[in-house]
């Protein structure tokens, strides 16, 4: 019996640590993430990535370093424990596995249309207004919460849930992909440095 | 005519010649009634390994891992490196199950490649039927399924599975970097048709 009193505290304490924003809330969270995304002509930041599946014993931990240059460049690439690069550039997306070099027509792929789209949307986070999504808006400790979820069938069968949240300032701090099967990646992102300037060489696949 | 009954039979006795006599093995007492294969079989570890697959000409990468639930029950999954599933398995004694598959990959001939492949990798006892020997190492004929496997065993090491087919080498399953029960290098090689897995533990 007390388990369960604890259980039911525990769940209304979860509850209680993220509330809905109101209207008015999340007009001024939309209006604060869209100014600093229009001044953002570069992004660099350290991610740390946790990949959670029910069935291990520990997330899966891998480290790495982004980098963005506006309007859609993105590079992503992991340093740790293995070294491995994506570069999103012009529909064009480049692979870099550990020195073996591939790259991949995103033109003809709406999925990996979408999921650049998202990439590029969740650095900056402006991503409110996409049709794609239904949105809603959360609060809690840490900042703003925002949930994507995908409207088309084909795209829910990766991604249930897309979760960015912001801190004050209205910076993406972490992102968190969760599956239809709730097994979920969650990347952390730190050292975030905007408009340092950014050189083209950068992006070279 | 003379001639052909001759020939006829050095060509059946050429084919004939068993994949441990192939191999320079020779017919011995096995020290052993099953070959135990560690790789997989602590429930408290993950195994997570980067994989590179090269199938047709197509290269791809992510990660595989392997989780021991219980005995005999292991999940099977690949993703990529950003997280994203490709596909997700379990295996349980007899029984296999598909929990996910990307709609791309979901075709019945590339599933069973796959699970008869992951069975061999996951299986941790094989009833040896034969034993054969050459210097200190050891060759052992098994049954995985309904097919029939020879394990090499190095210096006290499974090192390597092979399937066989008319004495020939059709899958390869190669162990190395071992330590402390985990292979850190695993290799699946099949010879007739073009698909190779290399799996580095991470």
């Amino acid at each position: 019996m007390r388990k369960l009193v604890y259980l039911m505290l525990l769940l209304v304490s979860t509850t209680y640590a993220q509330t809905e924003l109101t209207a008015v809330e999340a007009t001024a969270l939309k209006a604060k993430v869209k100014a600093l995304s229009k001044q953002t002509e570069t992004i660099t930041a350290d991610f740390v990535q946790y990949k959670h599946l029910d069935f291990l014993s520990n997330d899966i931990k891998s480290e790495g370093k982004l980098a963005f240059k506006a309007p859609n460049w993105v590079k992503w690439e992991y340093v740790k424990p293995f070294a491995y690069g994506v570069l999103f550039k012009n529909e064009t997306l480049f692979i870099n596995d550990d020195g073996n070099k591939s790259d991949m027509d995103m033109g003809s792929n709406s999925i990996f249309k979408q999921l650049n789209q998202l990439i590029t949307a969740s650095i900056k986070g402006d991503m409110f207004d996409a049709e794609e999504f239904d949105v809603t808006y959360f609060k809690n400790d840490e900042g703003n919460v925002v949930h994507f979820k995908p409207q088309d069938e084909q795209f829910a069968t990766f991604i249930k849930t897309f979760e960015i949240t912001f801190n004050d300032l209205g910076e993406v701090i972490a992102v968190k992909m969760i599956e239809p099967s709730e097994d979920y990646t969650q990347i952390i992102f730190s050292n975030r440095k905007t408009n340092q300037k950014l050189s083209d060489a950068v992006f070279t696949p | 005519m003379r001639y052909l009954l001759p020939s006829f039979l050095i060509a059946l006795l050429i084919s004939c010649s068993s994949y441990p006599k192939k191999q320079g093995f020779i017919k011995a007492e096995s020290p052993q009634q099953q070959v135990k294969n560690p790789y997989f079989s602590d429930v408290s570890k993950d195994y997570v390994y980067k994989a590179a697959i090269e199938a047709f000409d197509k290269n791809f990468g992510g990660i595989f891992i392997v989780k021991k639930l219980a005995a005999n029950q292991h999940r099977v999954v690949f993703t990529t490196e950003m997280g994203n599933k490709i596909f997700d398995f379990s295996f349980l004694e007899d029984e296999f199950k598909v929990n996910y598959i990307l709609p791309q990959l979901d075709k019945k001939i590339l599933i069973n490649i796959l699970k008869t492949d992951f069975r061999v990798l996951l299986s941790e006892e094989h009833c040896i039927e034969k034993g054969f020997k050459t210097n200190s190492n050891f060759l052992y004929e098994t049954r995985i399924g309904a097919k029939k496997y020879y394990s090499h065993i190095t210096e006290n090491e499974l090192q390597k599975i092979v399937r066989v087919k008319n004495a020939k080498e059709k899958v390869e399953f190669l162990f190395s970097e071992i330590n402390d029960n985990i292979a850190e290098h695993i290799q699946v090689i099949h010879q007739n048709f073009k698909l190779k897995i290399t799996l580095k533990a991470i």
